[in-house]
């Protein structure tokens, strides 16, 4: 039998990994928060338990001897010889984070273990009790000169019952040199009538002799399986042959494994780069499509039939039948999306490791309560959710919260409470971000946006305007930028990694009662609502999304500026106006401004007006890359096809603005 | 499975100078032993008695100490043990646990 | 060759199992925890088991004890795969009804040799 290549169960081995490790996380963090279940010592033990034997047999030798000290120690709790405590969770909670770090190590071929984990490992084993030596090897049997065995072998009645057969066992011998069966016999103890016998009581014994030069531990190794389901004796022949054998011992066979526990060679691991993302999709999803797919392929017979002899007066039922053809491709459209969704509860999981170390970081007392875990995203825009969500999250408890004395002195409970929340609205996924704290510190932003230059000293700013101005690039109140919050980002990146995304993100805030930040998502990146317009004999689709008005400028509004610019004005402030006959070159296109039509458009706090020939309707558009098909072009986020079957541009509006200002500085 | 089969068409229970057959089914292992348990104990005490290996492929410890059990009770009760098609399968497995002798197997095979 | 029950919760062990012994002409059935396992033993007569100790919702050693209840899995042969550190975890197993057992780590080839030990 070649080598089997195992290479390709590598990435399974990972994923199933990392969400053993979650789960561990989980359980963890819930043993932490004081519950003694004891199913969640279970879980952790499994998940430990699954990475080390996966990991030993996949070759990952280094991910496998940290797993090993780590399982024993879990295995001390889960026999309850080793209490819990916040120190044994800390340690364990820094041993997930290690192995996620390892594997993540190894996935990319690089060596799993450093310094890092190698001292944790040293933690590991210092807290396992009497962590035993290596084993010493097993005594090796002087059999050298040993002629053969004699074996006393008596089966205790239950022995067939474990599926091992002497039949086998003797097969076994067999392979090992030439045996003779001197003596077979019943035992005194069988019962003699065979309407008493269980035949799955074994009631026979054997006296055999195996004859050639075999190691004892070979010969021991053949009964392995069936020590306490037997009496066993194995002396040696001695090379004389006739001595007469001493009365034979029971001897039971040595515990330790044959060869079977020698360390396995480290396998040198390519690096397993073929990444290729892949999703897991619950078989009840693959269930409704294949459903669906047959409703479908019902309804294409049955119009193919309307079809072949088709006459007037079957009219009715071929609209029927397109109607029904209809819902099928909605349906199945759905279906196919579906597959994309998973639950946002992947994301919500990593929020109480989060929370707990902010606490200990922070000196604050957080309550975290989440909703909504089962609510549905698109895996793209999941993926991508984390960030800011954790960025939120961080800025909530880090500037949202008080600290447990400032909370008693403002009368409230000491523990605040930071709640996330995920439910469907419209056609959109919201996730609302909670805290009890003390709400935006209005004061504080004002002051900081005057010296930023955000608005102009003693300007009016009422609480919206307020609540925008932290979405400003480069805006941050933090009076020190802490390790937490900080980093470097301000709110500005996570409203532009939402937009990013299709979503918006916005803050409402009561002073001295709390902050609700909300983040509204599409369901999918690939279904955008757009506003579809014609430039000449074009068609380009605007995302709903950042529309903020469409209007027919008269003359006297537009402004021409130095360098051939055009401006207009737009509720108390001049916008360039990008035409987007010019912008993508499009011929027959309306070039008079009071003809045409302006879409503002707003992206990152800024505007531009999009002149267009005229707008033709709002359509879901099912986005194909261009970058895939064709390649990247400025001001243009893909394609799409619409329902005459032609093709047309979705406008990148966030490429599309910075190409208006541009202009406009110009 | 198996059952009794009439030898040269008479029902081997009713005729006593004929000896009762009994034949081993092809899957004689573990779980096939309840069945075979029954069979043989209806004809304990049938005198002589033919055991038929002929449909044989798969034979277990359990099964071969079922039949010698059932000689000893057998030959105790008067009776004796014979044996017809048998085949490498039943001889294989009978002479490594030692048990032909106690089987009466006849020795020459290969037939 | 043989039909096989494959049991395990870990996708890539189960995987690796069944993968190896399908090479080797087996029939092998994947089953991801005890209670699927002996649903699927109900209908089938698997010549081998193969199953992991550590498994939700229902264990190895639970499901040892129902496939032994089984009168068509009285006397076949039932494997654990095992880790060496859990001798105790063996005795279990074996006083369920378990035959013997496969240590982890082990590769294709211990696996096969293993296999062709039990099915003779």
């Amino acid at each position: 039998m070649g080598a089997v290549d195992l290479t390709q169960f590598h990435k399974t081995f990972f994923e199933e990994s990392l969400e053993g490790l979650d789960a561990m996380e989980a359980a963890l963090l819930a043993l932490d928060s004081g519950s003694t279940d004891h199913e969640l010592v279970h879980t952790i033990f499994r998940a430990a338990h699954s990475i080390k034997g996966g990991a030993a047999t996949f070759g990952f030798a280094e991910v496998a001897a940290f797993t090993h000290v780590a399982e024993s120690l879990l295995e001390e709790v889960r026999s309850e010889r080793r209490g819990v405590d916040g120190e044994l969770i800390d340690l364990l909670l820094r041993s997930v984070d290690c192995l996620r770090a390892m594997l993540d190590h190894t996935s990319h071929g690089l060596p799993a273990a450093d310094a890092d984990s190698e001292a944790l490992r040293g933690e590991l084993v210092r807290l396992v009790s009497g962590e035993a030596a290596p084993a010493p090897a097993a005594t090796t049997a002087a059999a050298a000169s040993v002629d053969g065995w004699a074996i006393r072998f008596v089966a205790l009645p239950h022995l067939l019952q474990t599926g091992n057969d002497p039949l086998r066992l003797f097969r076994e011998l067999q392979q090992l040199g030439r045996l003779d069966v001197c003596r077979a016999f019943v035992v005194d103890a069988a019962p003699t009538q065979l309407a008493e016998l269980d035949p799955g009581q074994c009631w026979l014994g054997w006296e055999l002799r195996l004859h050639g030069a075999v190691a004892r531990a070979e010969v021991a190794a053949v009964f392995d399986w069936v020590e306490g389901d037997c009496e066993l004796a194995i002396e040696p022949i001695a090379p004389a042959a006739s001595a007469a054998p001493v009365a034979p011992v029971a001897v039971a066979p040595p515990v330790a494994a044959p060869a079977a526990s020698a360390p396995r060679p480290v396998r040198e691991t390519a690096a397993a780069s073929s990444e290729g993302s892949s999703i897991r999709v619950g078989i009840d999803k693959v269930d409704a499509l294949i459903n669906m797919m047959g409703e479908l392929v019902i309804t294409q017979s049955m119009l193919s039939d309307i079809g072949e002899h088709f006459h007037p007066s079957q009219l009715e039922r071929l609209r029927e039948g397109l109607l029904q053809l209809e819902r099928n491709t909605r349906e199945l459209q759905e279906s196919v999306m579906r597959i994309r969704m998973l639950p946002i509860g992947s994301v919500f999981n990593r929020f109480p490791r989060l929370v707990r170390d902010l606490e200990r970081k922070l000196g604050k007392q957080v309550k975290l309560e989440l909703h909504g875990e089962h609510t549905e995203l698109d895996k793209t825009v999941l993926e991508k959710i984390g960030d800011p969500l954790v960025h939120l999250v961080r800025n909530a408890i880090d500037h949202g919260l008080e600290s447990p004395e400032q909370r008693r002195a403002a009368g409230k409970n000491e523990t605040g409470t930071l709640r996330l929340d995920a439910y469907h609205e419209g056609g959109n996924i919201v996730v609302q971000i909670s805290d009890d704290g003390a709400g935006l510190n209005r004061a504080a932003i004002v002051a900081k946006a005057e010296q930023r230059g955000l608005i102009r000293p003693g300007q009016e700013v009422d609480d919206a305007e307020v609540a925008e101005l932290i979405f400003q690039p480069g805006f941050s109140t933090a009076a020190q930028a802490t390790d937490l919050s900080g980093r470097g980002v301000g709110m500005d990146v996570v409203r532009r990694n939402v937009r990013d995304l299709g979503g918006s993100v916005g803050v409402r805030s009561q002073s001295g009662k709390g902050s609700v930040f909300t983040i509204a998502l599409p369901l999918t990146l690939a279904i955008i609502d757009g506003l579809v317009t014609a430039v000449g004999e074009e068609r380009y689709i605007v995302p709903l999304i950042s529309i903020v008005e469409s209007l027919r400028l008269r003359p006297e509004m537009v402004r021409k500026i130095a360098g051939g610019g055009e401006v207009f004005h737009f509720r108390n402030e001049y916008l360039p106006i990008m035409r987007l006959h010019r912008a993508f070159g499009c011929n027959a296109a309306i070039t008079e401004i009071e003809r045409g039509i302006v879409v503002v458009v707003e992206e990152e706090g800024r505007r531009v007006g999009l002149l267009v020939d005229d707008l033709l309707g709002q359509q879901q558009a099912v986005v194909k890359s261009l970058e895939a098909h064709y390649q990247r072009v400025q001001g243009i986020s893909g394609a799409t096809i619409l329902s005459d079957g032609s093709v047309a541009l979705i406008v990148d509006v966030c490429g599309v603005v910075r190409l208006g200002q541009r202009s406009k500085a110009a | 499975m198996g059952g009794k089969r009439a030898a040269k068409n008479k029902q081997p229970t009713a005729v006593a100078d004929e000896a009762a057959v009994v034949c081993l089914p092809a899957d004689c292992r573990l779980a096939a032993q309840a069945a075979l348990k029954a069979q043989l104990q209806q004809v304990l005490q049938h005198g002589d008695i033919v055991i038929d290996a002929q449909a044989l492929e798969r034979i277990d410890t359990a099964a071969l100490q079922l039949l010698v059990l059932f000689r000893r009770e057998l030959e105790h009760n008067g009776g004796a043990l014979a044996w017809r098609g048998t085949n490498e399968v039943l001889h294989e497995a009978a002479a490594l646990l030692g048990l032909e002798q106690s089987l009466n197997l006849p020795t020459a095979t290969s037939a | 060759m043989a039909k096989i029950l494959a049991v395990d919760d870990s996708a890539s062990m189960r995987g690796m199992v069944a993968f190896t012994l399908r090479g080797a002409g087996h029939e092998v059935t994947e089953a991801e925890n005890g209670q699927l396992a002996l649903d699927a033993a109900r209908g089938n007569a698997f010549e081998l088991v193969l199953a992991d100790v550590n498994m939700p919702v229902m264990d190895g050693i639970a499901m040892v004890r129902q496939l032994r209840a089984l009168d068509a899995y009285k006397g076949v042969p039932i494997l654990m795969l095992t880790t060496e550190s859990h001798t105790e975890k063996k005795m279990e197993g074996k006083a369920a009804g378990a035959t013997g057992w496969l240590v982890k780590p082990f590769d294709p080839e211990q696996l096969l040799a293993t296999v062709k030990r039990v099915l003779g």
